[in-house]
């Protein structure tokens, strides 16, 4: 199974970081879609079918954790799976998102981390093949 | 406190320089601080029990390969955009990890998005000013210099870090 992909952070470089990280995994990636903040985030879910939502949390205009929240009121992206990916070192906010469904990647992260975290919430085969 | 605090800026910069960029730090205690005009600043604020923001400036040689080495591409096909991008994701990371470590996890803090500046508006802020911390780290194609600025004084007990 393809997975789609959307990846929304405010940093240019740090999406194509994660985006870079996803491919060398192995992970059978399908369409990936990447958005600048939570509002342009909900925009491409309501524009694209995303099988995995991958969000920072400190960004302008709609932060990661507003977008979540938009989510999980919404029918049709309640049940998206969701990885948070943030410096965020506050153990109540962290528990916060995990409550609300999110798995958590701490910044830096490694590649191994990436695709672990993927593999443990997406039932996805990890092969050689590797998909723009 | 003053080496304390140094401490825990150094250990978060080094390892936030080698685990996002394959760069390798390695803090200086003696040597000047960064030409001004050979160099980028970028500056983060928080907020949350103690305010206030962390400086950094880097020598502008270092950004190609700071860049390139996040994005695993050639420095040439780096742009101007992507260096600004990869200097503020460094420091907002850097922010990211060092307030936990200095004030502990139970404390919430805001962290703004971070904001490239003028090497003048850099020097201003640091007359302006004066740093809780500073450590100045040496890097293979340059230096790197990191200030912590908070308002008030930091209580020594407020300190929770053990390294």
């Amino acid at each position: 199974m393809a997975i789609n992909v959307l990846i929304v952070d405010d940093s240019s470089v740090m999406r194509a970081m994660i985006l870079k990280t996803l491919r060398i995994s192995g992970l059978p990636l399908g369409e990936t879609h990447q958005a600048g903040n939570g509002e342009e985030g909900l925009d491409a879910l309501n524009r694209h079918w995303i099988d995995l939502v991958i969000v920072d949390i400190n960004m302008p205009v709609m932060n990661g954790e507003a977008m979540i929240d938009s989510m999980r009121d919404n029918y049709n992206m309640k049940d998206i799976p969701l990885i948070v990916v943030s410096t965020e070192g506050s153990e109540s906010r962290i528990e916060r998102l995990l409550h609300k469904g999110a798995r958590f990647i701490h910044k830096p992260f490694s590649p191994e981390i990436v695709r672990d975290t993927v593999k443990d919430i997406i039932d996805v085969g990890v092969g050689d093949e590797r998909k723009a | 406190m003053r080496e304390k605090l140094e401490n825990i800026l150094s250990r978060v910069a080094v390892m936030t320089l080698e685990q996002l960029a394959f760069i390798f730090a390695f803090p200086e205690d003696e040597g000047n601080e960064i030409q001004q005009d050979s160099a980028v600043a970028v500056i983060i604020a928080f907020r949350g029990p103690f305010s206030g923001f962390l400086l950094l400036t880097v020598s502008k040689q270092v950004l190609p390969e700071l860049t390139a080495n996040i994005l695993g591409v050639d420095e040439e096909e780096t742009t101007s955009d992507q260096q600004y991008d990869a200097l503020k994701e460094t420091i907002n990371i850097i922010c990211g990890n060092l307030l936990p470590d200095i004030f502990g996890k139970q404390v919430i803090f805001n962290i703004d998005s971070p904001k490239i500046i003028p090497p003048a508006e850099a020097i201003k802020e640091k007359d302006e000013y004066k740093a809780a911390s500073m450590v100045k780290l040496s890097l293979d194609n340059g230096q790197c210099d990191l200030f912590l600025f908070v308002d008030g004084q930091i209580p020594e007990d407020a300190i929770v870090s053990s390294e």
